[in-house]
């Protein structure tokens, strides 16, 4: 059982995807910061790629990406110009330095633009940054996925796909604007593993409009049937003033932080007991799946994407919004695709935005990381402990234990492992001490 | 415009696909044009791309590397469809390593007539898929293989693709043939030099898997040999 504490829960925390978070960016750091680093690059660099694909063939109304409707094909089509001349453009300043490993794509929906247009980017990709054997993921929205997308995926050999499902509750879908029968997701799956594609992932969320601790229940069994190798459980961010399309769903009709607090306790319930380990704080994946190994290994790492066995230190992220990781970096596109598009095509690095990273940053960041990831971090060496008084505020609870140096976040602190690493977030605890 | 009727690539080429009133369409949209050894079709951030096919004669793809150094990406062979020069402008420079033969067409008149044939759409689907498997095995070659493994697979390449009856729709490989480019074509297609080039058609020539009667000239006389060398199951 996990206990409720709702004055810990009330503090917003970010999600370190990245650290620094992305609020923290800004725009006196960006393409020449980027430049500079990529020809800094040791020769042999192990590479990830992302590339960002922000069309959806309809947009649903909870979505906080950087996405738009894929209605007409002449602007997809330009985009992907564009796409294709920052991978030229980045090529030509990495001079051949990387290697790269991973490819994955995202979105939006990857699926939003055509089969061939698909293989043609992967086949640029390839030569251009010269990716003889990379294991390849994408996102893949169910709807309008065709067993011809199946097959195109398993020719380019796709390694790991993750399909949008969210919810099976159909007047919850009706709530969010995105109407997917089970029978679809079902269809998609078998269309994949037909074609040898076994690592899907789902995608599920709680705290949906109108989404009871029934519904959620309902769709974890049939989720739990399909027998993905991985699930991810997001907490749906109602934020309407800076996420307009959200303004389409009722307020009124969202579950109280008690109840979300529930579903997030049921979704780990549920998954734990069939089978699936949990991986941070949102993943769950089957003992065979490789983040679950990762996780054993303690080889488990976080990046925009979530919970990750990538161990590639150098992300480089390619379309609008895309941010790209290194070491003493991060920089994010220029998020308006219009913009984008008039950078990259006047042969100008599009990162507008970022923040770099110096040696005490990139140590709160591993440490940051390692909470979430293994659950567990050496604290003793460092000297960026936060005031004790901080620590007993979650060490009376029963949420952390302190042993030896090492902080260990308890079986009954995981709902709250965001709260207790913020306490190591230089740019947050500060504020709150100036606060307090 | 081309008569498609007469075309020796016809069943192999990506309107192999098409009805013959469709083929005629399309061949109202395409022109022949020859090529002299050493022109580029194609230079790179071309901003008028084309795309066509090959009816004859051996092309190649390259890109210039930021030392100045140029990287062949593919080499391409008759019936080939270089469809790479997609989007606005051109990724690659495409050069004819020999006199070469080719139907050009504008890429938006191609495109618009495909998304008008769902078989032709597929068709490119497949080659686009073909190309990213060879774009792979390019550079894992490059990444990867021996001197020797690359002249091999390069030899087993060309016995595979310079098949000299152009209209069976399946490729026959070939035990005689003559190289379409030369040594030093050889060593910048493999990223070796040209003295390691000759070495090594020597000491294959000397396992007796292959005869070189003359400079152009290769028979092959130990097929599965040479498959072993260039690491191909």
């Amino acid at each position: 059982m996990w206990s409720y504490h709702p004055e810990l829960l009330a503090k917003p925390v970010p999600r370190y995807t990245s650290y620094p978070t992305a609020v923290e960016f800004h725009d006196g750091c960006g393409a020449d910061e980027y430049i500079q680093a990529l020809s800094d690059m040791p020769s042999g660099t192990p590479l990830s790629l992302y590339v960002h694909i922000p069309y959806c063939h309809s947009i649903c109304w909870y979505c906080g990406c950087n996405t738009g409707a894929a209605g007409k094909a002449q602007r997809l089509t330009a985009y992907l110009d564009a796409l294709e001349s920052e991978f030229a453009l980045i090529g030509r300043l990495l001079g051949g330095r990387g290697k790269v490993r991973r490819i994955a794509f995202g979105g939006g929906s990857p699926n939003a633009i055509t089969t061939i247009e698909f293989v043609r980017l992967l086949d640029r990709i390839t030569t251009i940054f010269d990716a003889g054997t990379p294991e390849i993921s994408v996102e893949l929205d169910p709807r309008g996925f065709t067993s011809e997308w199946a097959l195109a995926l398993a020719a380019s050999n796709v390694g790991r796909v993750s399909l949008g499902v969210q919810t099976f509750a159909p007047h919850v879908q009706e709530a969010i604007g995105r109407i997917q029968p089970l029978a679809d997701i079902e269809k998609s799956v078998s269309a994949l593993r037909l074609r040898g594609i076994d690592s899907i992932n789902f995608d599920l969320m709680y705290g949906l409009p109108k989404q009871s601790l029934q519904d959620l229940n309902e769709t974890l069994t049939q989720a739990i049937e399909l027998q993905p190798s991985r699930v991810s459980l997001f907490g749906y961010a109602h934020m309407p003033e800076m996420i307009p399309r959200q303004r389409r769903i009722d307020g009124d009709s969202l579950p109280d932080a008690e109840l979300r607090f529930e579903q997030s306790e049921l979704g780990y319930q549920r998954l734990t007991e069939a089978g699936y380990v949990a991986i941070g704080f949102d993943h769950f994946a089957l003992p065979t799946d490789s983040l679950a190994i990762a996780a054993t290994e303690g080889r488990v790492h976080r990046n925009f994407q979530g919970f990750t066995d990538d161990p590639n230190e150098v992300l480089l992220g390619f379309g609008a919004s895309a941010i790209s990781s290194l070491p003493g970096l991060l920089v994010q596109n220029e998020k308006n695709v219009g913009r984008y598009r008039s950078l990259v095509s006047s042969d100008t690095v599009a990162a507008v935005r970022g923040v770099t990273r110096d040696e005490e940053t990139r140590k709160r960041g591993a440490t940051i990381s390692s909470l979430l990831c293994q659950g567990h971090v050496d604290a003793g060496a460092s000297n960026m402990l936060p005031d004790a008084h901080m620590l007993d505020i979650f060490k009376e609870k029963g949420l952390i234990r302190q042993r030896d140096g090492q902080l260990v976040i308890t079986d009954a602190g995981r709902p709250y492992a965001r709260h207790i690493a913020c306490l190591f977030d230089q740019f947050r605890t500060r504020q709150e001490t100036v606060a307090a | 415009m081309s008569d498609c009727s007469t075309c020796v690539v016809r069943n192999r080429a990506i309107c192999a696909s098409l009805e013959t009133d469709e083929l005629q369409l399309l061949g109202h949209l395409g022109r022949k044009r020859m090529i002299k050894r050493g022109e580029t079709l194609l230079w790179e951030g071309d901003p008028a791309p084309v795309v066509a096919n090959i009816i004859d004669g051996v092309l190649k793809l390259s890109v210039n590397l930021q030392d100045g150094r140029e990287q062949i990406v593919s080499v391409m062979y008759a019936s080939d469809f270089i469809g790479r020069p997609f989007g606005k402008e051109s990724p690659y420079r495409v050069t004819a390593m020999t006199d070469a033969e080719i139907c050009v067409f504008s890429r938006s008149s191609f495109d618009s007539f495909a998304k008008e044939h769902p078989d032709l759409q597929n068709k490119l689907l497949q080659r686009t898929l073909d190309e990213l498997d060879r774009a792979r095995e390019w550079m894992t070659m490059l990444g990867k293989k021996s001197a020797t493994e690359r002249i091999a697979t390069l030899l087993v390449e060309l016995s595979d693709r310079l098949t000299v009856d152009g209209c069976s729709p399946t490729t026959l490989y070939l035990d005689r043939f003559e190289l379409p480019m030369d040594r030093q074509q050889i060593s910048d297609i493999l990223g070796l030099t040209i003295e390691t080039v000759s070495r090594q058609f020597t000491r294959i020539r000397k396992e007796g898997i292959i005869e070189l009667p003359d400079r152009r000239t290769v028979i092959i006389k130990d097929r599965s040999r040479l498959k072993a060398l260039a690491e191909i199951a």
